[in-house]
């Protein structure tokens, strides 16, 4: 046997940028991540060649599950050529050979930020969000020492005394997007800044969540069949965002969270925000023949 | 295709980085020595926050951020983190070190004797306004002195500790390969001593300062006095697979230690080292250092406060991140406020509401 056999040709950088301890180390924290739904699970996050809080976290966890067969997509606020997603996309493709899409169907990895696609999600799929703030008891406590006891103890009352508060001042929860949620009855987690209207697709989904925070080293997951469970009052319902009655301008479908773009003359139209779910829908009615998934929501209403 | 045409992000991506590149031109060998050669205080900087020693590569990545110091950092930590851990380094103590400049505040002379090596201290702030009117600065050649000082100097806390000021150091049991790696481990509460002086080495260095000055300025229960600051370059001695050490060069590094009152019958010490000569930080950084003991949590002198905070990589990548859109979660704003106001909106008795609208201006 000679020295060359045992080792690989020089490479500037490892197979998916990251190198061995790097992956070891994630690996082991996703597992315990998975082992503790919900629970953040602090991780050295290395350096990667984009910027802290520009999906650093979501990154190191792709480069982690990635392999030449996989297949890849990437979205911004549900957007795929968004200019930061585009530039993901790039870059894990790039460095691990691994197909790009921009279907939700085609993905066996997706990596987001702010969105969970409209298109449900299977038992053979990733998704991974970018959290920016791990903590959700961060407005509350400051301090990630005592956070972290706060979790221990299961200690989540001022988070619920917040949200009451929120409902004496203001008539209802003001809370917009990265709603608290119990995950498996034991940890609050913020499911990354998704808005109200994503947090039901991860309670008892078929599909694996990992959520990752690059800057703040911490990881969390919702493992398949987990239950997530927006804190709220019995008497109170959990509320999404009131988008059921939108239409896009654009694709003609209805029914899923928009984005509202302002217009000249007053008032706003709307834009579906899972963009490759509108282009779908708009090859569709050009007469091209398109495979549209189930959704999660059928005409405004969930229903997984 | 309508819907995609009127998008083209990651055509706009491609064109918008080579405009920023357009401007910095070529960037060949010679630009990076000029760097290199020209800015060793700002090659030491970057070289500190990236906590990777190497002038020519931070001179490189100078270069191509066009001196963008957060970019020129990050693309460093960035490189970094493909390289292996090849050994670890024999520990370095203070009287092995090549000194070229240390000084004590603390004394007005110490054994050794004060060395002012290089600086800038005591100069006129002058702008060389020559220079521009075709008068090059040619600097005076340095007069040696009669007797040249020592190389190495001994420490001043060693001398404090025979004399029963400061408390005798305990040898560490640890082994080297054990040491906490912070690019290697998360940093927790309350952080290791290696963590917290391993996470103040890479430091930002305007961040340190600004807290490591509030410090001072009286937020911090400690004012400092520099006991010893050293300029200095140490040999890296590693160990060679057949078992003999050897040094595998030398880096330039800053180290200060500073002190304040007394604890417990000794003098407080404060420590901060760091790759590169940057006097500004260590002392700073070490002030920081001193202060944690007491310091309130939440507190801008309670470690986890002020490690965190000067982060470089963290801190400016998330300052930055802001540019990224953020629709989906404003939109998420949005919805909760117009439900909540239409709720008050509805909730009010109509008659005197109406009459009171009026007279406000339009929203």
């Amino acid at each position: 046997m000679s020295l060359s056999a045992l080792t690989k040709p020089w490479a500037a950088t490892s197979y998916g940028f990251l190198d061995a301890s790097a992956k070891r180390e994630l690996r082991r924290k996703m597992l315990k991540a998975i082992a503790v739904p919900g629970c953040q699970m602090p991780y050295a996050s290395r350096e990667v060649p984009m910027a802290r809080g520009w999906g650093t976290g979501g990154l190191q966890v792709t480069l982690t599950l990635v392999n030449p067969a996989s297949t890849i997509k990437v979205i911004d606020q549900g957007a795929d050529d968004g200019v930061n997603a585009a530039s993901i996309r790039r870059f894990i493709s790039r460095v691990s050979g691994a197909t790009e899409t921009w279907d939700t169907l085609g993905a066996s990895i997706i990596q987001s930020r702010h969105r969970v696609p409209e298109e449900t999600l299977g038992a053979d799929q990733i998704l991974v969000l970018q959290v920016p703030n791990p903590e959700p008891l961060r407005g509350v406590e400051p301090n990630m020492s005592i956070a972290r006891q706060m979790h221990a103890d299961a200690d989540y009352g001022r988070l619920w005394l917040t949200l009451y508060e929120q409902i004496v001042r203001k008539g209802r929860i003001m809370q917009g997007a990265a709603y608290p949620s119990l995950v498996n009855g034991r940890h609050v987690m913020t499911p990354s800044p998704i808005p109200r209207w994503d947090v039901p697709k991860l309670h008892m989904a078929k599909h694996l969540t990992f959520l990752s925070a690059g800057r703040e080293k911490r990881l969390h997951a919702v493992p398949p069949y987990t239950r997530v469970e927006p804190l709220v009052f019995s008497d109170r319902p959990y509320r999404v965002e009131d988008h059921a009655d939108l239409v896009c301008r654009r694709s003609g479908i209805s029914g899923y969270f928009m984005n509202e773009i302002p217009q000249d003359h007053g008032g706003s139209a709307f834009e579906v925000s899972d963009s490759n779910l509108g282009i779908k829908a708009i090859r569709r009615a050009e007469g091209e023949p398109v495979e549209i998934g189930a959704t999660w929501y059928q005409d405004g209403e969930f229903s997984a | 295709m309508a819907y995609v045409a009127t998008r083209g992000g990651e055509k706009a991506i491609d064109q918008a980085e080579r405009l920023f590149r357009q401007d910095l031109g070529t960037i060949d060998a010679a630009r990076v020595a000029s760097i290199q050669q020209s800015m060793p205080y700002l090659v030491d900087r970057v070289m500190g926050e990236a906590s990777l020693y190497s002038e020519e590569l931070a001179a490189l990545a100078l270069a191509q951020t066009g001196g963008e110091l957060s970019e020129a950092v990050l693309v460093l930590r960035a490189w970094r983190t493909t390289q292996p851990r090849l050994a670890v380094a024999a520990p370095v103590r203070q009287d092995d070190l090549l000194t070229q400049r240390r000084i004590s505040a603390a004394f007005k002379d110490i054994p050794g004797g004060q060395i002012l090596g290089p600086t800038l201290d005591y100069s006129h702030r002058l702008l060389a306004t020559d220079v521009l009117e075709g008068k090059p600065y040619t600097p005076p050649a340095v007069e040696a002195a009669a007797t040249p000082a020592p190389a190495r100097q001994p420490s001043l806390a060693d001398w404090q500790r025979q004399q029963g000021l400061v408390a005798p150091a305990t040898e560490p049991t640890i082994a080297p390969d054990d040491i906490p790696d912070l690019t290697r481990e998360p940093l927790l509460f309350p952080a290791s001593r290696a963590h917290r002086l391993q996470s103040l080495a890479r430091a930002e260095t305007g961040g340190v300062l600004a807290l490591g000055y509030a410090a001072m300025r009286g937020y911090g229960n400690a004012h400092p006095t520099v006991n010893e600051l050293r300029l200095a370059e140490a040999e890296v001695v590693v160990r060679h697979p057949n078992g003999t050490p050897f040094s595998a060069g030398r880096v330039r590094v800053s180290q200060a230690e500073v002190t304040s009152k007394e604890k417990g019958g000794y003098l407080e010490l404060g420590f901060a080292a760091t790759f590169g000569w940057n006097e500004v930080k260590v002392i700073a950084a070490a002030t920081l250092d001193l202060n944690s003991a007491e310091a309130p949590v939440g507190s801008p002198v309670h470690e986890e406060f002020y490690l965190y905070h000067t982060e470089p990589v963290e801190a400016s990548g998330f300052c930055i991140h802001f540019k990224l859109p953020h629709y989906v979660t404003f939109q998420s704003v949005l919805d909760a406020m117009r439900d909540a106001k239409a709720k008050a909106a509805s909730a009010q008795p109509a008659p005197e509401a109406a009459t009171e609208r009026q007279t406000e201006p339009a929203e």
